[in-house]
């Protein structure tokens, strides 16, 4: 560690639904990937505000310009607009830390982001670009490595790393992950929310149903195999508020994403060498706010047990276990390896 | 323990900023531009006065530019195209100036781009090329003529593909048409190839390595859909490329199940084949065998629905090295289609409409009907037989 008094050092994980920061100062946020601008000049006087960010964004979302810029977990391509809402968000990011950007006195900032296993060098490249003036140096590592750095979950490990727009696997064994060691799946929370809104679609085409009441469903009820409780929902079908039992759509919708999650869990396993399978299978750990799917564990056990068995676990903070680690890699960094990647 | 595990996070932490130095690196290189001392005022003339003389010289030679790019064969559209692909908006990509004196030997081909060496398939050009070289190079990077094809029924063996609700499994069908469209072709001098002749598993990986191995002109795989609601009966032709569409995706991840690719590898060889002048090849061949499916078929078959050619990554498509297609002839999910693909003339049909979309195809790319009577000489009866 060579943290000074004058050196801030940062975990990101910048996620499509949600980024979260965690910072060596003690701080610990999370916010929704929300940016919006006032469309007009009455947005403008009703918010009080050139920019809106996260929840706040999406509660006034019929005011704005409403961006949702991260897309598989990386800035969506071709819109300048989506480029200029990640600086919007990072821009918050650093200072709900208490960073303020055009301080006299500000330290160096040190930040690691965490970016899809799979993302394409280009996009990395302009990630690290839309850090420019946020940070001052700045680490790219893939989200499941991430969260295995802090875990130190880093011999014969699998880290599924479930979020709303990737689902990231990354093996560990002892050694910075490659491509082989690591996977990049588009079935994660969006796919989920999609296939929520189709079904409800298709079984109640009566019901008044928008992709943000589909996600706050989710978020309070998702599960796999058997429910706890019927899942029941009070939306409007024509201006009436009527109740729907949505249990069977919900865990049809949660259930799509566990044939590709299981099939890449498996090849994954299969492509370790086998002398250390056994152990990668009992030490697999699932991370991201889509882990915290009710019954996602078991089912990934299940299909495990072809294989010969498997012990799942869910980390203890999904929302933070990807800053988190960041935030471990930032300290270990020396100050030379700080300067090789200073933007 | 404390100290193995301490010595592991200092390796890889060595490993994942090393990493990163090159994407650091890469990001920090800028584009070369003019030097930042102006030049004199006499080049500012003489550059006008160049550019001028290149105007006027571009309108007097439009008419032969044109007869010049279907000479080279390379398509410039193409290539304006895959300029405009987002994706790739940090390569540089030329713009070809052809010029042409009275004198054959003085003709030459400038490349103008910032990135002065374009791979075009096996060749470089350089910032001038005697045209007679870029003669020679488009013969490798399209051929001027089809004389080997691959044709590959979709599925077989344990992977049955799509199934009807009685019983019609997608492997037989796609073996079927393969086979009687082998049996159209013999007649003529086209050498075919089958990736499998026979109710046999075939890895896609193994397909791709075959068409390539064989060094076809041609590849034309052959599915049938399925799709909900089960009403619809869709005809698509699919030719290499990104999509957006989540039913195509959807399908694509279907086919691709068993390919042995991973989305990685998908996702670089994707990256390449925007520098890829075999795509505009292979959409003119999707275009001229969906364009024949459908006039055949819906003859037939009036409700047919004509999706038209899109573009998926379809692992067969991806991997292979000449224009591909990959032909969705039917939809297993509809009964009135199944009833349909069950009857022999149906599948006659549909076979007979495949050869003339690929002998379309090859008319357009070799420009002479003589070529064509060549690659095929049509059989006096086109027989349906069980």
């Amino acid at each position: 560690m060579e943290e000074t008094n004058e050196t801030l050092c940062i975990g990101i994980d910048l996620g499509t639904s949600r980024s979260s920061i965690s910072a060596s100062n003690g701080e610990r946020h999370v916010i929704d990937s929300y940016v919006g601008w006032p469309l007009d000049m009455v947005g403008r006087k009703l918010v009080k505000k050139t920019v809106l960010i996260g929840r706040e964004a999406l509660d006034n979302r019929s005011m704005l310009d409403l961006r949702r810029p991260l897309e598989r977990g990386v800035i969506k391509e071709g819109s300048a607009k989506d480029e200029e809402a990640v600086q919007e968000l990072l821009r918050h990011l650093i200072s709900l830390i208490g960073i303020k950007q055009k301080s006299k006195t500000r330290g160096k900032v040190r930040a690691v982001v965490g970016v899809p296993a799979e993302a394409f060098r280009v996009s990395r490249q302009r990630l690290r670009s839309a850090m420019d003036g946020v940070a001052d140096s700045v680490m790219l590592v893939s989200e499941p490595f991430a969260v295995a750095y802090g875990l130190e979950a880093l011999l014969h490990a699998m880290i599924i790393d479930i979020g709303a727009g990737t689902a990231d696997f990354c093996v560990m064994q002892g050694r910075y992950p490659t491509e082989a060691d690591q996977r990049t799946l588009p079935n994660a929370g969006d796919s989920i929310d999609e296939r929520l809104l189709k079904l409800i679609q298709e079984h109640h085409p009566e019901a008044q149903v928008s992709i943000h009441m589909i996600r706050d469903w989710k978020e309070k009820w998702s599960f796999v195999g058997e429910p706890k409780s019927r899942v029941t929902v009070t939306v409007p079908t024509k201006g009436k508020a009527t109740e729907f039992d949505i249990t069977d759509e919900m865990r049809a919708a949660c259930e799509s994403i566990l044939p590709p999650i299981s099939e890449t869990l498996i090849d994954l396993l299969s492509r370790v060498e086998p002398e250390y399978q056994e152990q990668v299978r009992n030490n697999i750990i699932v991370a991201g706010g889509s882990s915290l799917i009710c019954g996602l564990p078991d089912a990934l056990e299940k299909a495990c047990s072809e294989l010969g068995g498997g012990r799942v676990t869910v980390v203890k903070d999904p929302i933070f276990a990807g800053s988190d680690g960041g935030l471990s890699i930032a300290r270990d960094a020396s100050t030379a390896d700080w300067e090789r990647l200073s933007l | 323990m404390e100290k193995d595990v301490a010595e592991t996070k200092l390796r890889i932490l060595r490993e994942a900023i090393q990493s990163n130095v090159g994407v650091v690196r890469s990001s920090k290189v800028k584009p070369q531009g003019l030097p930042k001392r102006a030049p004199p005022l006499w080049f500012w003339g003489f550059l006008l006065i160049a550019i001028g003389a290149a105007a006027a010289d571009f309108v007097v030679r439009q008419q032969e530019r044109e007869e010049v790019k279907k000479m080279v064969g390379i398509q410039l559209d193409t290539l304006r195209g895959i300029q405009n692909q987002k994706s790739v908006a940090h390569l540089a990509v030329p713009s070809l100036v052809v010029s042409r004196g009275k004198d054959p030997s003085s003709h030459s081909a400038a490349v103008d781009m910032a990135n002065p060496l374009l791979p075009v398939g096996s060749h470089l050009l350089n910032a001038t090329t005697p045209l007679s070289a870029l003669y020679q190079m488009n013969r490798t990077v399209l051929p001027l003529s089809v004389r080997r094809i691959v044709i590959d029924p979709g599925h077989g063996g344990k992977q049955h593909g799509a199934i009807s609700e009685s019983g019609v499994s997608e492997k037989d069908i796609t073996l079927d048409i393969a086979l009687r469209l082998r049996g159209l072709m013999e007649n003529g001098s086209l050498e075919v190839f089958m990736t499998r002749e026979a109710d046999e598993t075939l890895p896609l990986e193994k397909r791709v390595a075959f068409a390539n191995a064989n060094n076809a002109d041609l590849f034309v795989s052959i599915h049938v859909n399925w799709m909900e609601p089960r009403e619809i009966r869709p005809l698509e032709t699919y030719y290499v490329g990104a999509t957006n569409d989540p039913a195509v995706i959807k399908l694509a991840s279907i086919e691709n199940r068993d390919s042995g690719y991973s989305l990685s590898d998908y996702r670089r060889v994707l990256d390449k084949i925007y520098l890829d002048t075999r795509r505009e090849e292979s959409h003119r061949l999707a275009k001229a065998i969906n364009g024949e499916l459908y006039q055949s078929l819906s003859l037939i078959n009036p409700e047919l629905e004509n999706r038209g050619v899109k573009m998926a990554p379809f692992a067969v498509l991806i991997g292979t090295q000449m224009p591909a297609v990959l032909a969705e002839v039917s939809c297993l999910s509809n009964e009135d289609d199944v009833k349909l693909l069950t009857n022999a003339d149906y599948r006659e049909k549909i076979a007979q409409a495949l050869l003339r979309g690929i002998l379309s195809y090859a008319n357009n790319l070799n420009g002479s009907e003589k070529k064509v009577a060549d690659l095929w000489k049509k059989p006096t009866k086109l027989s349906a037989s069980e």
